[in-house]
C-alpha cells in the first residue's frame, strides 16, 4: 500500500525566495499528521504542489502513489482541501458550490445535492444553503471550507491553517468533526502554527521552518525531548540553592521560589523533597511545569539564529489561540 | 475516491459535464448583464444604421442595406460576446481564486478547455440568434441561403473567439486588461472588417488591406450563409478551411497553457 503522501527532496523557489529546501515526508494512509511552523514556512506552498496550484522547481511528490504531475487527474481525486485562503464561487449559493465542486469529481448530480446537503448538516450551516458565500459570517466560511473539502469523500483531507482566526467554540467544533472523519479512515494533513492543535490532534508532527523539515515525531516525543521545571516556595529562602541531587538538570533561585529542571519532573520530585527535608527547609508550595511544544519548538529551531527566531517567536504571538 | 474521476480522460465525463453547467448558468443566470445589453445595442443599429441611413444607402451588393448589414451584426455580437464569457469567466475566477477550486479537481486539461470554450461559444450562438431576431422585426422574413455554411462558420468563429478569450482570460492581470482586448482590437478589426460595407466600394489599397483582415473572412462567410454568393466580396470555402484551421491552433494551444499552469499556477 503506498503511503497517502510521499514526498523526496522537493524544492521550490519563487524568483529569490527558496520557500522549500528539499522536503522530504512520508505521510501513511489513516494517519493524522501535522505541519507546525511559523508564518512562511513554506507550509502552504507545500500543499500547494500537491494540488498542483504550485509548479514545483525540483524532487518528487506523490499522493497515494500517484505522481502529482503525470497523473494529476488521479491524485487531485483523492485530495479534499481546505485552504488558508477563501477562495468561493461568487456566483452560485453555497449548496450550489459543492454540487458543482462533487461533479467535477465525478459524482453525479443526485448523489452529489444529497452529499451536500449531508455536509453542510455536519458543519452546521445547512440552514444557509441557498446564500451565497460572500454574505456568511466569517465562522460560517470556515465551516463551508471545510464543507466543500468534504464533499468528493476524499481520501486525503488537507487543511490549510482551518482554526486561524476562529473563536473557541468553533475550534472545537471544528476539530471534532475532523478527529471523526480521521477515525473513519480519511488520512489527514493539518498545517497550523498552533501548538495546542497539532498537540491535540496529531498523531505525527513534522516541524518546518524556512523551508526545511527540522523534525518529525509524535507530539509526545517532541514533549519528551523537553525539560521539565519545578517550582518550590519556601519559608525562608535561602540565597543560593541548597545542595540536590544529581538527577536534576540545574537549579537556581527565582523571585523566591527555587527553580529546579529535570528530564522528567515527576520522577525528581520526592528527591528534591527529601534533599530540602534534610537541610531543614519548610516547603510551602511545589509546582511542576510540563515542557510545552512551543518550547520545544524553540529549542528545536534554536540553531538558526536570532532573526529566524524572532520570526518564530512573533509567529507564535500572532496565531496565539 | 470516486469512480468517476478515475475515468476522467473519456470525453463528456460527469466532471466535464458539470463544469459546462456551471459555465451556462452562469451567464444564463444574469441576463440583465449578458443578453440585455447586445439585445439593446443592435435595436439601436438596427434602427439608425438600417433604418434611417439604410434608406439613403439604399443598396449594398445588390441587397438592401439593412439587410446586408444584419450578417456583419451577427458576427459582431457572437464573436465579442464569445471572447467576453471566457475570457472574463478565468480572469474573474483567478482574481477571486475560485477558479482554483476548479482547476485543482481531477478534470483533465483538455476538458477544463473545452468546457470554458464551449460554453462561452454557445453564449456567442444564442446572442447570434437574438441579433437575427431582432432583426427579423425589422426585416421581413430574413433569407437563410445556406443553413449549412451559416451553421458551419457560427460554429467556428464564436469557437475561435472563445479560445482567444481563454488566453485573454489567463493572460490579464487586471479588469482593465479585458477592455483593452475588447474595445481597442476586436471591436477595430470588427468594424473595418466588412460589417458595416462592403470591402469592394473601397479604393483599391484599402481593398487589398482589407483582406488581410481575418474578421472580412468571417462575416463573408456568415453573410454567404443567409444572403448567397452575390453579396459576398470573397468565397466562403477557403476562408471556412482557414478559420477552423485557427481555431484548432487555438484550442490546442488553450491546452498546452492549462497544462503549463500558465497563469493559474505560482
Ligand atoms: N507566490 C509567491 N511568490 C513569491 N513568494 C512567495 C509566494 N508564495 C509564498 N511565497 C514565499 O514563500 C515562503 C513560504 O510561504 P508559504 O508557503 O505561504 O508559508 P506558510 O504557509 O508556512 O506561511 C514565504 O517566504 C513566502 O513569502
Ligand atoms: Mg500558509
Amino acid at each position: 500500500m503506498p503511503s497517502a503522501i510521499e514526498t523526496e527532496d522537493l524544492h521550490k523557489q519563487y524568483g529569490d525566495v527558496h520557500a522549500l529546501k528539499g522536503v522530504s515526508l512520508e505521510v501513511d494512509e489513516g494517519e493524522f499528521f501535522g505541519l507546525l511552523g511559523p508564518n512562511g514556512a513554506g507550509k502552504t506552498t507545500f500543499i500547494n504542489i500537491l494540488v498542483g496550484l504550485v509548479a514545483k522547481s525540483s524532487g518528487h511528490a506523490e499522493v497515494f502513489g500517484y505522481d502529482v504531475e503525470d497523473d494529476y487527474q488521479m491524485a487531485r481525486d483523492a485530495i479534499g482541501l481546505a485552504p488558508q485562503e477563501f477562495n468561493v464561487d461568487r456566483f452560485f449559493p453555497i449548496r450550489e458550490v459543492l454540487v458543482h465542486k462533487a461533479g467535477y469529481h465525478g459524482v453525479p448530480k443526485e448523489v452529489a445535492v444529497e452529499r451536500a446537503d449531508r455536509v453542510l448538516k455536519e458543519v452546521g450551516i445547512y440552514d444557509k444553503r441557498d446564500t451565497r458565500f460572500h454574505f456568511l459570517s466569517g465562522g460560517m466560511k470556515r465551516r463551508f471550507m471545510l464543507a466543500r473539502a468534504m464533499v468528493t469523500d476524499p481520501d486525503l483531507l488537507i487543511l490549510d491553517e482551518p482554526t486561524a482566526g476562529v473563536d473557541v467554540q468553533l475550534r472545537h467544533d471544528l476539530w471534532q468533526l475532523i478527529e471523526r472523519l480521521n477515525s473513519e479512515g480519511t488520512t489527514i494533513l493539518l498545517t497550523t502554527h498552533y501548538i495546542e492543535e497539532a498537540e491535540q490532534l496529531c498523531d505525527r508532527v513534522a516541524i518546518v521552518d524556512q523551508g526545511e523539515v527540522v523534525e518529525v515525531e509524535t507530539p509526545d516525543e517532541l514533549m519528551s525531548r523537553g525539560s521539565d521545571t519545578i517550582y518550590v516556595t519556601l519559608r525562608d529562602p535561602p540565597e543560593t540553592p541548597p545542595e540536590l541531587e544529581d538527577d536534576v538538570l540545574d537549579a537556581g533561585m527565582r523571585d523566591g521560589d527555587l527553580v529546579v529542571r529535570a528530564e522528567h519532573g515527576g520522577r525528581s520530585l520526592p528527591g528534591v523533597v527529601r534533599s530540602l527535608d534534610r537541610a531543614g527547609h519548610e516547603i510551602l508550595d511545589v509546582e511542576i511545569r510540563r515542557t510545552t511544544l512551543e518550547e520545544v519548538f524553540v529549542e528545536v529551531t534554536d540553531s538558526l539564529g536570532d532573526e529566524a527566531l524572532d520570526d518564530v517567536r512573533e509567529g507564535f504571538e500572532e496565531g496565539a489561540p | 475516491m470516486n469512480i468517476g474521476g478515475a475515468s476522467a480522460s473519456i470525453p463528456f465525463t460527469t466532471g466535464f459535464r458539470t463544469l459546462m453547467r456551471r459555465e451556462i448558468l452562469r451567464y444564463i443566470r444574469r441576463p440583465r448583464n449578458t443578453f440585455m445589453p447586445p439585445l439593446i445595442t443592435n435595436v439601436l443599429y438596427f434602427s439608425v444604421f438600417g433604418v434611417i441611413l439604410g434608406e439613403r444607402v439604399g443598396t449594398v451588393l445588390g441587397v438592401e442595406y439593412i439587410l446586408f448589414l444584419l450578417p456583419g451584426l451577427v458576427v459582431l455580437g457572437a464573436i465579442s460576446n464569445s471572447f467576453e464569457n471566457s475570457s472574463f469567466s478565468i480572469f474573474h475566477g483567478r482574481w477571486n481564486e475560485y477558479i482554483h477550486a476548479t482547476v485543482t479537481s481531477p478534470l483533465s486539461y483538455t476538458e477544463m478547455v473545452l468546457a470554458y470554450v464551449l460554453s462561452s461559444a454557445l453564449r456567442g450562438v444564442i446572442i447570434g440568434v437574438l441579433i437575427a431576431l431582432v432583426g427579423a422585426v425589422f426585416i421581413r422574413p430574413v433569407p437563410v441561403e445556406h443553413p449549412v455554411y451559416l451553421v458551419a462558420f457560427m460554429a467556428v468563429i464564436t469557437t475561435l473567439f472563445a479560445a482567444l478569450g481563454v488566453i485573454g482570460g489567463l493572460w490579464a492581470r487586471d479588469f482593465d486588461y479585458l477592455t483593452v482586448m475588447n474595445q481597442f482590437i476586436l471591436r477595430p478589426l470588427v468594424f473595418f472588417g466588412g460589417v458595416f460595407y462592403s470591402i469592394r466600394e473601397l479604393p483599391r489599397t484599402w481593398e487589398l488591406v482589407s483582406l488581410l483582415n481575418p474578421m472580412v473572412y468571417m462575416v463573408n462567410g456568415v453573410r454567404y450563409g443567409f444572403l448567397g454568393p452575390e453579396a459576398v466580396d470573397v468565397g466562403p470555402n477557403v476562408a471556412l478551411v482557414v478559420l477552423t484551421t485557427a481555431t484548432v491552433v487555438v484550442v490546442a494551444f488553450d491546452i498546452y497553457l492549462f497544462h503549463r499552469g500558465y497563469g493559474l499556477t505560482e
